[in-house]
């Protein structure tokens, strides 16, 4: 006995099979063919001696907990050999890796055969509906089986840039986020240097994952699946979390799912506030990132509006720091020294914000040419000998990030018309990022989301997350040969 | 017992043995394709050996020296792979197994110097002199120099070389011979890099002239 998921192919023995069980009341061909063709539906069917001797079909929609089989059957000849339950089988399988926590089914009132058999899968009946097989006249009892179902526990790696993240998660629960950030010793290099990021990922990896195992009060035995971040970051960072969840896939017989780091930026609002509202716009701003997104769909719909086109703001912040003699990372420094300053002191530019920016690079960011005249405005003052004003130069040029950043974010929610603003990436963490933003979003209508600050910077949770939401969704596992992509495209949730 | 050996100090090398016995080998020479390969190639070693990951003792790994980011993918492979079935984890001097390889070839060989490409016109290596049980015995090294300056260190006319590459076969032979000895085998599994990371800090420089 072999069975299989069912194939446009398959149609006129399964139609053959249907009008020899359903005599009075059997599906159409063009019925048949859109059961088995459509994205909700999963068919199978089971086969002797390479023959077809049954099918079923169950239905399952993304995002609902409710599984229904639509039909089943085995060819008369056939019938006492345990085709039927292995059908059974495979669809209540099948509706439990989608998700499903109960499922439904309809059977002949005068079938007895078939309710003992399902009554084998734990279903019960819960209802009748008069006369609903016609012409025949004859009632449908309603059955329902609960499965005692969890939602899957998924271990999600991260370690695109400088943090090793491991977090864990059940469906859209957060069990554990750890990390482990490798910015001390960037510091001297005044940015992430990639080869002692990728040397501190492999150290840390061992024991960010018993951490995160301790934190979430569970074993790699207890795991149902892996999620790991393939891109976009440095490659050789990148490498090491896909080489570890591999190997860990490997051993531990789990299914991976190679995931885009940007995109789990986002899907950290399914931790935050239970779900990511669509559609949203979000804005990713970190020292990697700077991308304005439009998201109709977490899983199928993302797309890029705009990113920048030289230096990421975090990236902008870190050096506008060791202009200024600065610490590294130069964000929290900035944030520190511009609390006293009069931000309308100095107007550095906005970049790609003139008109003649706004066909080409309406939602792009530039953050070069702005460093660039901090720096000619310190280097001026100082060849003239006079003092330089840190807190108003501070607070001036980060005025002049975040108001480019939000400015192009509600251009693109009132251009879409999506009153709603998602913000991710470790910049979030800049207080008067948080401050324009919700003043800004307030004013115009615009509901802000900021999840918690470990959520926001680069961590496994959001990774995990967005495995748990993939597999909720029914998507298949990646493939085992996928690489490291460090341009990854951000339309690719996975790979 | 049965051991999963892997290196990726140059190509990507995969291996199952009972004790040192050789089950499968899988061999990919392309050096820039290690983390796509890693996770089938261990799967496939798997499979062919008839084996489940569960039943696996002992996880050996190659320790370099080699290109830093594809030394890596082995490493970070073989710790997960060794937290993921419950296995011991091991590491072996990549060029150890390259010598063992060498010394099973050509028994009766005296001097031996092993040496790999280290990019920027230097060479990883390391010089033996002939076997212990069975083991090649290490007399300098593992370094990295210039490929002419190794002169400096030994003596080149008395020592033989070898083309031959790093097999995961050597490593776990290698591994399984450790473990009989007093020493014991090297739970320490920290990549041979031989060098710092290649930055430094920069100084600010002016943006007006």
């Amino acid at each position: 006995m072999q069975i299989r998921e069912a194939t446009e192919k398959d149609l006129p023995t399964i139609m053959a099979i249907e009008l020899e069980c359903f005599a009075n009341d059997a599906w159409s061909e063009d019925v048949m063919f859109s059961e088995l063709m459509a994205k909700h539906t999963f068919y199978a069917v089971v086969l002797e001696q390479e023959q077809i001797v049954g099918y079923g079909g169950l239905s399952k929609l993304p995002g609902s907990n409710q599984a229904d089989i639509q039909t089943i059957a085995t060819k008369p000849a056939a019938r006492g050999q345990g085709f039927g339950r292995a059908l059974m089988n495979a669809l209540t399988s099948k509706a439990k890796e989608l998700g499903a926590t109960e499922i439904f089914l309809e059977v002949r009132a005068d079938n007895t055969v078939a309710q003992k058999l399902y009554k084998v899968f734990g279903f019960k009946k819960i209802g009748v509906r008069k006369s609903y097989y016609q012409p025949d006249n004859v009632d449908a009892f309603v059955m329902k089986t609960q499965m005692n179902y969890s939602e899957p526990i998924v271990l999600g790696i991260e370690s695109s840039c400088d943090e090793t993240g491991i977090g864990i998660v059940q469906g859209n629960k957060l069990l554990a986020n750890v990390i482990s950030s490798s910015m001390e010793q960037h510091a001297i290099f005044g940015g992430v240097v990639p080869e002692v990021a990728a040397r501190a990922h492999l150290e840390a990896l061992t024991p960010v994952l018993d951490e995160a195992l301790n934190k979430a009060n569970i074993s790699l035995d207890d795991i149902d699946a892996i999620a790991v971040t393939n891109g976009p970051g440095l490659a050789g960072a990148l490498m090491v979390g896909i080489s570890a969840a591999k190997a860990l896939s490997v051993a531990t017989g789990k299914p991976i799912y190679a995931v885009n780091h940007l995109v789990g930026h986002v899907a950290a609002d399914v931790l935050a506030n239970g779900e990511v509202v669509t559609p949203t716009i979000a804005l990713l701003v970190s020292g990697g990132h700077t991308s304005l997104l439009l998201v109709r769909d977490l899983l199928t719909d993302v797309q890029l509006l705009g990113e920048t086109i030289d230096d990421a703001a975090g990236e902008a912040f870190d050096k506008v720091a060791r202009v200024l003699g600065l610490a590294y990372p130069g964000g929290p420094q900035i944030d520190r020294v511009a609390k006293d300053g009069n931000p309308t002191a100095i107007r550095f530019p906005r970049g790609l914000s003139l008109p003649k920016d706004m066909q080409e690079h309406r939602y792009d960011f530039s953050f070069s040419g702005l460093k660039t005249a901090v720096a000619r405005y310190v280097e001026v003052l100082e060849d003239k000998g006079e003092p330089v004003p840190l807190a108003d130069i501070a607070a001036s040029f980060r005025e002049a990030v975040v108001d480019v950043l939000l400015s192009k974010a509600i251009a693109a929610c009132k251009e879409y018309k999506i009153p709603r603003l998602l913000l991710g990436g470790g910049v979030t963490a800049n207080a008067r990022l948080r401050e324009a933003a919700a003043l800004r979003c307030e004013f115009e209508e615009i509901e802000l989301r900021i999840p918690p600050f470990d959520l926001c910077t680069d961590n496994g949770a959001m990774i995990a997350v967005l495995g748990a939401q993939l597999i909720m969704s029914g998507a298949e596992p990646s493939n085992l040969s996928f690489g490291a992509n460090s341009t990854l495209q951000v339309t690719k949730v996975q790979s | 017992m049965y051991c999963i050996a892997l290196d990726t100090s140059a190509g990507t090398t995969v291996a199952v043995l009972k004790d040192d016995v050789l089950l499968v080998e899988l061999n990919f020479a392309e050096n820039m394709t290690h983390a796509e390969r890693i996770g089938q190639a261990l799967q496939d070693v798997l499979t062919k050996s008839g084996l489940r990951a569960t039943q696996i003792d002992r996880v050996v790994v190659g320790l370099g020296p080699g290109p830093f980011t594809g030394l890596r993918v082995g490493l970070a492979a073989a710790q997960f792979f060794a937290l993921g079935a419950h296995a011991e984890l091991v590491g072996v001097c990549s060029l150890d197994a390259i010598a063992l390889s060498f010394y099973q070839q050509n028994p009766d060989a005296g001097s031996l110097l092993v040496s790999t490409d280290a990019r920027r016109k230097e060479v990883f290596w390391a010089s033996y002199h002939g076997v212990s049980n069975g083991m090649p015995v290490r007399v300098l090294g593992p370094n990295v120099n210039k490929a002419e300056d190794i002169k400096n260190y030994l003596d080149l006319d008395a020592h033989q070389t070898t083309d031959l590459l790093v097999t995961a076969l050597a490593l776990g032979q290698i591994a399984f011979s450790e473990s009989k000895t007093e020493l014991g085998v090297n739970l320490d599994v920290s990549p041979i890099y031989l060098r710092e990371p290649d930055a430094t800090p920069g100084k600010g420089k002016r943006v007006s002239s």
